[in-house]
């Protein structure tokens, strides 16, 4: 059943761009960018238990590593694009050094002060990031000029990196971090040192992030300030919760469902975030387990709509 | 008692603000001793375990593991050496299913939690079915450890404490929360297992029928300090426990706290 699917999502995937138009191939580079996005989040979140408030910050800061690196220095895509995950995971490490000290709500608010710092900094140092301007015109060339092909680029890329993320939940550094969830005093007491196995998630977690945010400052062609706005915070843990924090697939459905109706919705009003705030809330309170949550929820659902 | 002792504890103090929880204790325990310390409520025992087991930090004294100093040394650490314990309120992953607790205390034992990418389903299988059929939960393997009776979450405790082949057994209050047929029943098991892997154990218990049931020797603790240190006859006709303590405990044989 979950082959099939997933062979039937792979074809999808792959026809995509032969029946979506150019706009939706753009929506779809988006989709596929905020899906690596949220699935880094869930690293923290949803398997080891840590409600992270800041990690736009690695997004953003893979984001303006590869705009800055190619306005800059003039760097090919390639290699700005594989400095962005390191150079963010770099900055996790650094800020992670202090986060992980701190557990639930001191968690939270330490990673959300750093990502706030940062927005200051995006924002002052004028000489380096444009302020508020941003980093603009940074589209690839040549080989990656096309939108179509920038977008199977793309999907090569992200596939990768959730393969290795599936991966990494399911091998026995994963199993730690679930356990480390639940309990983290009896992880302690079966010999692994606790704060840095949090600290090393908090890194892959970020340096993922970071892979996502260049992939997608690319496809936009740019990247801004606001976001490392405090507003961006919630986007990755909407995300996750709304595709559901206990499955892998949780946070890849619940950014696409969130980016599609953003830009659906968006696209009708002025007036979406309304919309868009009624339709989570919708969801999560009928789902509270996400839209991937358990079978047993899914056939409450069906029975509920009277089948 | 010619072998050098497993643990030893000299002069162990803690402090809290005003409070002197342990004003002093020695104790030396034995190879293959079950060892049991008791004292009424409030007495500091389980200030002594988490003051052993790396969780608070002594304010005076030094812990010694089979000769090594391990004062004041991380869980984690002490877990490697072969220290294991157990909680008072039962301490497991209730998301992970049985033999994944198991497993993930296998892989920490083992150092093993690094890897990130061999498939966790498949490392140390067997070590951990064998675990759990040492505290007989085999059949239980793929439950969710969270929906696990009270008795058989303890049981599962003490399969992930057992995993890592510890020398030195810390069961801090084993049996808390049962009946009084299930105490019996856990504790033979914790004297089985610790008999068939000849392992040391120390623990704290309330109930006086457990303690007289499979301690060697026995310590009273009261008021931070040592009153009394022998073999449970020793420990029974000891005066000054009977005053203190254990006359009263005595009668209300099996009543929790």
């Amino acid at each position: 059943m979950t082959r099939l699917l997933l062979a039937a999502l792979a074809c999808a995937l792959l026809v995509a761009p032969f029946v979506l138009s150019s706009f939706w191939v753009h929506i779809a580079v988006k989709v596929l960018a905020f899906a690596l996005y949220a699935s880094s989040f869930n690293l923290l979140l949803g398997y080891g238990g840590m409600l992270s408030f800041g990690h736009a910050a690695y997004f953003a800061m893979g984001g303006y590593a590869c705009a800055l690196l190619i306005a800059r220095a003039d760097a090919p895509i390639l290699l700005a694009l594989a400095a962005a995950p390191l150079l963010s995971a770099a900055l996790a490490g650094a800020i992670g050094y202090f986060c992980v000290r701190r557990s639930g709500i001191y968690f939270a608010m330490l990673t959300f002060a750093f990502q706030m710092l940062l927005y200051t900094i995006a924002l002052k140092a004028i000489g380096l990031t444009n302020g508020d301007d941003g980093v603009t015109g940074v589209r690839p060339s040549g080989l990656l000029s096309d939108a179509v092909d920038y977008y199977y680029f793309t999907l090569a890329i992200v596939a990768t990196a959730l393969v290795l993320l599936y991966r990494l939940v399911n091998s026995p550094f994963g199993f730690t971090l679930r356990a480390l969830r639940n309990n983290p005093r009896r992880v302690e007491y079966v010999g692994v040192p606790v704060r840095l196995h949090q600290w090393v998630t908090f890194v892959v977690a970020g340096g993922f992030a970071g892979l996502a945010g260049g992939l997608y400052a690319l496809s936009i062609g740019s990247v801004f300030p606001n976001w490392l706005n405090w507003t961006e915070s919630a986007t990755p843990v909407v995300m996750a919760v709304l595709g559901g924090l206990h499955t892998f697939a949780g946070p890849i459905v619940g950014a696409a469902v969130y980016v599609v109706l953003e830009t659906v919705i968006s696209g009708q009003t002025e007036y979406w975030h309304i919309f868009m705030g009624a339709i989570i809330l919708f969801l999560i309170l009928v789902l509270p387990e996400g839209l991937t949550g358990t079978p047993r929820l899914r056939r409450r659902m069906l029975a509920l709509i009277g089948r | 008692m010619t072998d050098a002792p497993v643990l030893l504890v000299e002069g162990l103090q803690k402090r809290f603000g005003g409070l002197q929880a342990l004003g002093g204790v020695d104790l030396a325990v034995q190879p293959r001793e079950i060892r049991a310390i008791i004292g009424p409520n409030g007495a500091g025992k389980s200030t002594f375990f988490n003051t052993l087991t790396g969780l608070l930090q002594p304010d005076a004294g030094r812990v010694l593991f089979e000769g090594r100093d391990i004062t004041g040394r991380p869980p984690h650490i002490l877990t490697r050496l072969g220290i294991a314990r157990t909680f008072q309120i039962t301490s497991i992953f209730p998301d992970l299913t049985v033999l994944q607790n198991v497993q993930v205390a296998l892989a920490g034992y083992r150092g093993e939690t690094w890897r990130m990418w061999r498939p966790a389903a498949r490392s140390g299988v067997e070590r951990s079915n064998s675990m759990l059929e040492l505290v007989g939960l085999a059949q239980q393997g793929g439950r969710p450890a969270g929906t696990l009776a009270h008795g058989d979450q303890k049981r599962l405790e003490l399969a992930i404490a057992l995993a890592g082949e510890p020398r030195l057994l810390l069961l801090d209050e084993p049996t808390a929360g049962m009946t009084a047929q299930e105490r019996l029943e856990a504790i033979n098991l914790v004297h089985r297992v610790a008999v068939e892997l000849g392992l040391t154990v120390v623990f704290t218990e309330h109930d006086m029928a457990v303690v007289f049931a499979v301690a060697t020797r026995i310590c009273v603790l009261h008021q931070g300090r040592l009153l009394a240190d022998g073999t449970p006859e020793e420990v029974r006709a000891d005066r000054q426990v009977q005053e203190v303590y254990l006359g009263d405990s005595l009668e209300a044989d099996g009543a929790e706290p």
